[in-house]
């Protein structure tokens, strides 16, 4: 079986500092990862093959210094990894994001029986690239899988989605986004993380290699455009009180009558 | 204001699972109303699915102008191809120019897919959506860089303008019997797709988490030290029929289960008061209870964040001040 | 792309035409003898169909007046009997006539109307399809509110 994994780097968030002043990401100093999620799906995917043969080739689309999260990926067991990278794919929303990696997908060879992703990025957070590739792809989609079970020709999945646990029979190709839960019967040691960082091709495609027009992809590709980046608004700050126990216990208590949660104490008590 | 006079009306994915706990098509309807007043038009409901009668009332009586039926026993399950392809059609032929849904995990599943097959923009979990007086665009903000920002996202020139909607951020309207709507029933083709089949669907077990209704939360973090100090949480939620909410810290601890989060990745809620007890209050989290009444937040660090948007803070031991509530609650009811 | 329209109630609404509809008139309701056929819109205060109307056999004979889910006028000697959530006419043969019956929802209520029903000249004008009925030649298909009969007293 043949296997993508679409890979993100993404600012390790809990370290992620603001320059208030200027209303930007102070990116100098902040760790960079691979998206958590994306992680799982690449586990799984070596999982996947490690039972049933085949490759795993792992895709990113970003800045230069996403090849860092490419040699992580080398080192965990990829077989092949591609950097997508291109000035001209820069200020992307979802939808240019997902015709880059469904056009880099489409021009692999062999062609993937399987993509997964991360059910979402903890920086974007919206999960809309998973959808939008397959449905350039028009591979069916399932997202959210915790579950993934290899038949011949299909996959049986699990997913949790607004309080439904559902079995789905997806056929292949196919893409799949997974969530933390995900376990795939079968677990790959990390690899050697030095090692990959002496070899390991990291393979990179730009705009011409891809055969696509600077409109179709980046900014200029996108459909939604970010007007305004702001703090919110903050609420009003009440009075912090210090003390004993006791004392903060009846204030929590003055106000749980006041919102009439509790009736105020009287005789009867 | 300049407008497409091309395409016209709001439009509002009706996702009718769970109908009487899962509020959130109509809190988009009331939003829905709102906007359309602004961009003088109407609201309609796209409501598809198997026995959908009661709900197309429901809709109404809620305060849809219309609602557009495609109701047939293949709709039965929500399958994101063939609602896809189905909803695709009904777009080509109506031209709405925004066109919204509630962020579910179906919603957040089917409406990307959409978006991709109109090339069209589409936003994330917003939390608020408004009209800019000039543009007449849709503008829709939603949280940025984890949290710490807000992201004011337009789609100048395509359409329609998608967004789906965190749960809990609108308002209803109340019921009205009185209400009469318009129904439409579009004459077309349901298209399955057999490339995904649903093998089997149960409903989760486990108690039922009702975080968006209850008028009193409490919130537990990391800061409450373990698992068995969590549990205080529940037993004051019980005393005070309310409902306990966790941050992602305290769920990756285990001490809570993921339908419990509370934040931008979470449910946001409303209640009267929420007690929020060893969380620092980070953006991720505060953006999921800034809706509250009145916020009571206790930390042992007098500079902790989450004082700079509670009405009261206390400066305390959360787990000695939660044991000793407790035990004065018992003895008073 | 073709599509049907009507209106709905939130309160109550009947089923025609594969439609849900707050209510129906069909023919001309009058003091005269012929034809006519009323399911009237129901106000939020209530929560059942209200039925009316002047039915004929498939033969044209005048067999039966209802009015307000009652029978008035009765030469047919039709039989009605009460049903949870409503009422079915049986012919006296055991043929049943029609059948009205409303389903109580949470806040609302849908009322389904199973029979054939014919007019003076025995043309089919009211017959069973899906899980209401469709109904043909000259009438009203969405009223917004109660109908108002004329001066007779009907």
């Amino acid at each position: 079986m043949n296997i993508v994994v679409c890979i993100k780097q993404v600012p390790d968030v809990p370290t992620i500092r603001m320059d208030r002043e200027r209303m930007s990401v102070i990116r100098e100093g902040v760790e960079s990862i691979i998206n958590p999620l994306d992680c799982v799906a690449l586990e799984a995917a070596l999982a996947l093959c490690n039972r049933s043969g085949g490759g795993v080739t792992v895709l990113s689309m970003g800045p230069p210094q996403s090849e860092e999260a490419l040699r992580e990926a080398l080192a965990r067991g990829a077989d092949k990894v591609i950097l997508l990278t291109d000035p001209a794919f820069a200020g992307a929303d979802t939808l240019a994001t997902s015709h880059v990696l469904a056009t880099a997908i489409s021009k692999l060879d062999p062609r993937p029986d399987l993509v997964l992703c991360g059910k979402q990025t903890v920086d974007s957070d919206t999960g809309h690239v998973g959808p939008q590739i397959a449905e350039e792809l028009d591979f069916p989609q399932v997202c959210g899988v915790h579950e993934i079970h290899l038949e011949t020709d299909a996959l049986v999945v699990k997913q949790v989605s607004d309080g439904l646990l559902n079995t789905l029979r997806v056929s292949t190709p196919a893409l799949l986004t997974v969530s933390q839960e995900l376990s795939v019967p079968g677990h790959i040691p990390l690899g050697d993380l030095e090692r990959a960082f002496s070899d390991g091709i990291i393979i990179r495609w730009g705009l011409e290699d891809l055969g696509l027009h600077a409109e179709e992809v980046g900014l200029r590709g996108s459909a939604t455009r970010v007007w305004r980046l702001y703090n919110p608004p903050p609420r009003r700050m009440g009075e912090v009180i210090s003390g004993p126990p006791q004392k903060l216990v009846e204030h929590i208590i003055a106000m749980l009558e006041t919102k009439g949660i509790l009736d105020a104490e009287d005789a009867e008590g | 204001m300049q407008r497409d006079r091309d395409h016209k009306g709001i439009w509002i994915f009706g996702d009718y699972r769970n109908y009487f706990q899962n509020r959130v098509t109509l809190q988009l309807i009331a939003k829905g109303k709102d906007l359309a007043q602004k961009l003088e038009t109407e609201v309609t409901v796209v409501l598809l699915g198997d026995q959908t009668h009661q709900y197309a009332m429901e809709y109404v009586a809620h305060g849809a102008d219309v609602v557009m039926v495609v109701d047939h026993p293949t709709l039965k399950d929500y399958h994101i191809e063939t609602y896809t392809r189905l909803v695709a059609k009904l777009l080509a032929s109506w031209r709405p120019e925004i066109f919204i849904a509630g962020a579910t995990a179906f919603g957040r599943e089917f409406f990307p897919r959409l978006a991709k097959r109109l090339r069209t923009g589409l936003s994330a979990d917003c939390v608020s959506l408004e009209i800019d007086a000039e543009s007449g665009l849709l503008v829709q903000t939603t949280p940025a860089f984890g949290g710490d920002l807000l992201a004011e996202i337009v789609t100048p020139d395509h359409r329609p303008q998608m967004a789906t909607v965190h749960p809990g951020v609108f308002d209803e309207r109340p019921h009205k019997s009185s209400a009469l709507g318009r129904i439409i029933y579009p004459e077309v083709e349901i298209e399955t797709d057999q490339r995904v089949q649903l093998v089997r669907s149960r409903r989760e077990q486990g108690r039922k988490v009702n975080l968006e209704d209850a008028s009193t939360v409490l919130v537990g973090g990391r800061g409450l030290g373990s698992k068995e100090r969590f549990q205080v949480l529940f037993d004051l939620a019980d005393l005070l029929n309310g409902e306990v909410g966790a941050t992602r810290p305290a769920i990756l601890a285990g001490w809570s289960e993921d339908t419990r989060l509370l934040g931008q990745t979470g449910k946001s809620v409303k209640p009267k008061l929420l007690i929020t007890a060893g969380t620092s209050g980070a953006l991720q989290y505060t953006t999921g209870i800034q809706g509250a009444e009145a916020i009571i937040a206790i930390n042992r660090d007098p500079h902790a964040p989450i004082f700079r948007i509670a009405d009261l803070g206390l400066v305390g031991d959360a787990h000695a001040v939660l044991a000793l509530l407790l035990e004065k609650l018992r003895k008073r009811l | 792309m073709k599509f049907r329209e009507s209106l709905i109630s939130a309160n109550h609404n009947y089923l025609v035409n594969d439609m849900l509809s707050p209510g129906f008139v069909l023919g001309d309701p009058g003091p005269r003898d012929d034809f006519w056929f009323v399911a009237d819109v129901v106000p939020p205060e209530e929560r059942r169909g209200r039925i009316y109307g002047r039915l004929y056999d498939r033969r044209g004979d005048f067999i039966l007046e209802l009015k307000g889910n009652r029978t008035t006028e009765n030469p047919g000697q039709t039989v009605l009997q009460s049903i949870q959530g409503g009422f079915r006419i049986h012919y006296p043969s055991g043929e049943l006539l029609i059948k009205v019956h409303t389903r109580n929802f949470a806040n609302g209520h849908l009322t389904f109307i199973h029979g054939k029903v014919y007019d003076k000249e025995g043309r089919l004008r009211m017959e069973p399809s899906y899980e209401g009925v469709k109904v043909h030649g000259k009438g009203q298909l969405a009223l917004v509110g109660p109908y108002e009969f004329g001066e007779s007293g009907h």
